[in-house]
């Protein structure tokens, strides 16, 4: 198509095509293409979309069950800027955003580099380290449970064997957010898969060259296979940043449904907030609220990463 | 070649839609949906009397993920009754709509009101209306370990008569290792869950005002029993106590923290000493039970217990309103409720159901409880529509107070302030 802006789509959608200059051909292949994309679509308008709308008309009503909902304006938004639990929840994702992603993304680098290097049994290792990425959350965060038990886990065990007293960790609420963030550095596996195809991407031509000129193994790392995966260490960062966000499975899981938040509220995340607001306090307007606040917060976020990136990210053509 | 492809591919398209189906719900029943349920086929097996009796199928489903229970209520196929695990939600869910009114289906069934017992009721009346209807109920009492009282020295037969006692026993029965570490216990007193509910009431109160309209959260009982709580995680530090709690097995196992002689004396319910825990899991347990002790300053108040157990609701969107009234009936029959409740060990909600040889064979110890449900000190929950929130809000302050050394008067006062405007709304409306 001539005009690739969205609208000049969304004309030929609502007008069936028979711009003049398209053949019985073009036309039919149009619509086989229209058909093969019917079920997505769907699917979109029908549990993305229309829920989307429908919760941004919720997040300005108090939402009753089975009565129609009372709209209420702005109220829902001016209580949550009151609410001392939103702003809880906020930290403790930020907290999560700030460091976890970052950790994570460097942990994985470097477990790519590693991985990297031609020694023996390369794949075995490989194999070892992306391994937990495929459990499933729910197992795996009962089983970081355990293994960070204060008192019989295998952590603080061995932690006792070379004399460090082991904290409580999930029990301790200065500790329980780092033993999540130990629990995604455990299951980093699908980052470092990514970070490992994009260092096959690093050309041999520039590193050769940098060693003919002598840069040593650091040099190397830093001024060329950095800057090549740039483009990766973006986009992890990016769907990194937006799954923290809404981080919520395994603070689930260890706070069961009736404890969420334990211990004293430092592991209520937002999407943890969110859920008890919608399921466990009937408040479903004020749940839509804190969702459409999120969405923007991620948008807002990601536009200015995006923006802020151009000056740090390579694209090798 | 093409025309197999095409056909392989609807095929797998149908069975993907096919198996996205759940199992096949009979039409032609009634649904009962069951909050909890320690062996769903004896429950099957009572309902399948109703169908012999009136020849309507029943379908029961227990347990019930608390998590369908929301979606099912506002959806449009609720169940045609619904048995949940608690009435705590029974007056938020009548806010929102989603269950009935019961005094329709009371004088259509003919149900006897007074033969239920008034403590379990209670938590179901919301003015002149009914709720809900109140199906087995729960008491908890004070469970002690024996063998772990005499080696402290103490007289086996003789648990603490006093709540000020039981700090004395409890200390006797803690044991610190010489590292610091806790490896017994004398009491927690929250363990497994908050007992507050009980506590408060010995001292005289509880969070909101009889009648259910008036938040108490920081009137003095309040206060009193938070500081009687506190003083047990002070005495041998909450980080001792939250690391030596870390290695008790899971509730229904041989391993829990009573059974396995790590916790000397709890605060647990009637189905303890029932055929599904301690028989079963630990039948060699030298223990005895008691009614909660009183504070000595006042001995009126032995026997007190605070009710709380499994209501039935029926549901706003439920089909045949009569044929889940006529449901609701005759589960209320004093017969049908020896019966169920009788097999798992809870108390009777029933008068006459509480006089059935059944509960007398399930001994001595349950004798405790069932005597204990006729005690003038028997209260039940009060909860309002605002419940769940206010509770999650307790909980919290709970924590802070326990584990953190936090001052109850600050974190109560905080608390009502915040709640008594909610609690006002919620019942204006």
């Amino acid at each position: 198509m001539q005009n690739s802006h969205w609208t000049a789509h969304l004309r030929l959608l609502l007008k069936p095509p028979a711009l003049p200059h398209w053949t019985k051909r073009e036309t039919d292949s149009f619509r086989l293409g229209m058909l093969f994309l019917a079920p997505w679509l769907i699917g979109f308008f029908a549990f993305t979309l229309y829920p989307m709308l429908a919760s941004l008309y919720y997040s300005f009503t108090i939402y009753h069950a089975r009565r129609a909902p009372e709209w209420v304006g702005l109220q829902n938004y001016i209580q949550l800027f009151q609410d001392e639990k939103f702003y809880i929840a906020l930290n403790n994702t930020l907290y999560m955003v700030v460091i976890a992603v970052p950790l994570g993304l460097f942990a994985s680098f470097l477990c790519a580099v590693l991985l990297n290097l031609k020694v023996r049994g390369q794949a075995f290792y490989r194999v070892v380290y992306f391994l937990p990425s495929i459990v499933p959350t729910v197992a795996g965060t009962i089983l970081f449970l355990w293994l960070l038990n204060p008192q019989v886990g295998l952590v603080n065990t061995l932690l006792a064997k070379i004399g460090i007293e082991g904290p409580n960790w999930m029990a301790d609420p200065n500790w329980a957010k780092p033993g999540l963030i130990l629990l995604g550095l455990w299951g980093m596996g699908g980052t470092i898969v990514i970070y490992l195809s994009g260092l096959q991407d690093v050309p041999q031509s520039l590193i050769e060259a940098a060693e003919l000129d002598g840069a040593n193994w650091l040099q190397r790392l830093w001024y060329i296979t950095i800057p090549m995966v740039s483009p990766i260490t973006l986009f992890n960062l990016i769907t990194g940043m937006i799954g923290m966000f809404q981080y919520f499975a395994q603070a689930y899981v260890i706070g069961g449904g009736g404890n969420l938040g334990r211990p004293l509220n430092s592991t209520l995340f937002y999407s943890v907030y969110l859920y008890q607001n919608a399921f466990l306090f009937l408040k479903m307007g004020y749940a839509s609220a804190m969702a459409w606040i999120l969405f923007l917060i991620i948008l807002l976020l990601t536009i200015l990463l995006l923006k802020v990136s151009d000056r740090f990210t390579y694209y090798a053509g | 070649m093409k025309k197999i492809f095409s056909v392989a591919c609807a095929l797998v398209i149908l069975s993907l839609l096919l198996g996205a189906c759940g199992p096949a719900r009979d039409p032609n029943a009634l649904q009962v949906w069951i909050e909890w349920g320690d062996n769903p086929k004896q429950i099957q097996e009572l309902f399948d009397k109703y169908t012999a009796e009136t020849g309507v199928k029943v379908q029961v489903t227990a347990p019930v993920d608390s998590d369908k229970i929301l979606p099912a209520l506002t959806g449009s196929n609720p169940p045609d009754i619904l048995v949940l695990s608690g009435g705590d939600l029974a007056k938020s869910y009548y806010k929102e709509g989603l269950i009935d009114e019961l005094s329709g289906a009371i004088r259509d069934g003919n149900i006897d009101m007074d033969d239920f017992f008034p403590a379990p009721l209670s938590m179901c009346r919301q003015g002149d209306l009914i709720l809900c209807l109140p199906w087995g109920t729960d008491a908890y009492a004070l469970f002690w370990n024996k063998d772990l009282f005499e080696a402290a020295g103490l007289d086996p037969e003789r648990p603490p008569a006093t709540m000020e006692e039981l700090v004395e026993f409890a200390d006797k029965l803690t044991i610190v290792d010489s590292n610091g570490k806790i490896t017994q216990m004398g009491f927690i007193p929250n363990l497994s869950w908050s007992h507050t509910d009980l506590y408060v009431r010995n001292f005289g109160g509880f969070w909101y005002s009889d009648d259910g309209t008036q938040l108490t959260v920081n009137s003095q009982p309040m206060i009193d029993a938070l500081t009687w709580q506190q003083q047990f995680f002070t005495k041998y530090g909450a980080d001792n106590i939250q690391k030596f709690a870390s290695s008790f097995g899971e509730y229904s196992s041989p391993d829990a923290p009573f059974y396995a002689g790590k916790v000397a004396m709890m605060v647990e319910g009637e189905w303890q000493v029932g055929p599904n825990f301690i028989p079963a899991l630990k039948p060699e347990l030298n223990y005895g039970v008691t009614a909660f002790p009183p504070p000595a300053a006042h001995p009126e108040r032995a026997g007190t217990i605070v009710n709380q157990g499994t209501v039935v609701v029926i549901p706003a969107g439920a089909k045949d309103k009569a044929a889940s009234a006529r449901l609701l009936a005759w589960m209320m029959r004093p017969e049908i409720v020896a019966e169920e409740f009788c097999f798992n060990a809870n108390l009777p909600t029933s008068k006459k159901a509480a006089e059935a040889q059944c509960f007398k064979d399930l001994g001595p110890k349950f004798q405790v409880f069932v005597e204990l449900m006729a005690s003038p000190n028997a209260f039940a929950i009060i909860t309002s529509p605002i419940s769940l929130e206010l509770n999650d809000a307790l909980g919290a302050a709970e924590e802070r107070i326990l584990l953190k050394g936090a001052d109850p008067k600050t974190e109560l006062d905080a608390i009502q302030a915040e709640f008594e405007p909610k609690l006002k709304e919620a019942l204006g409306k």
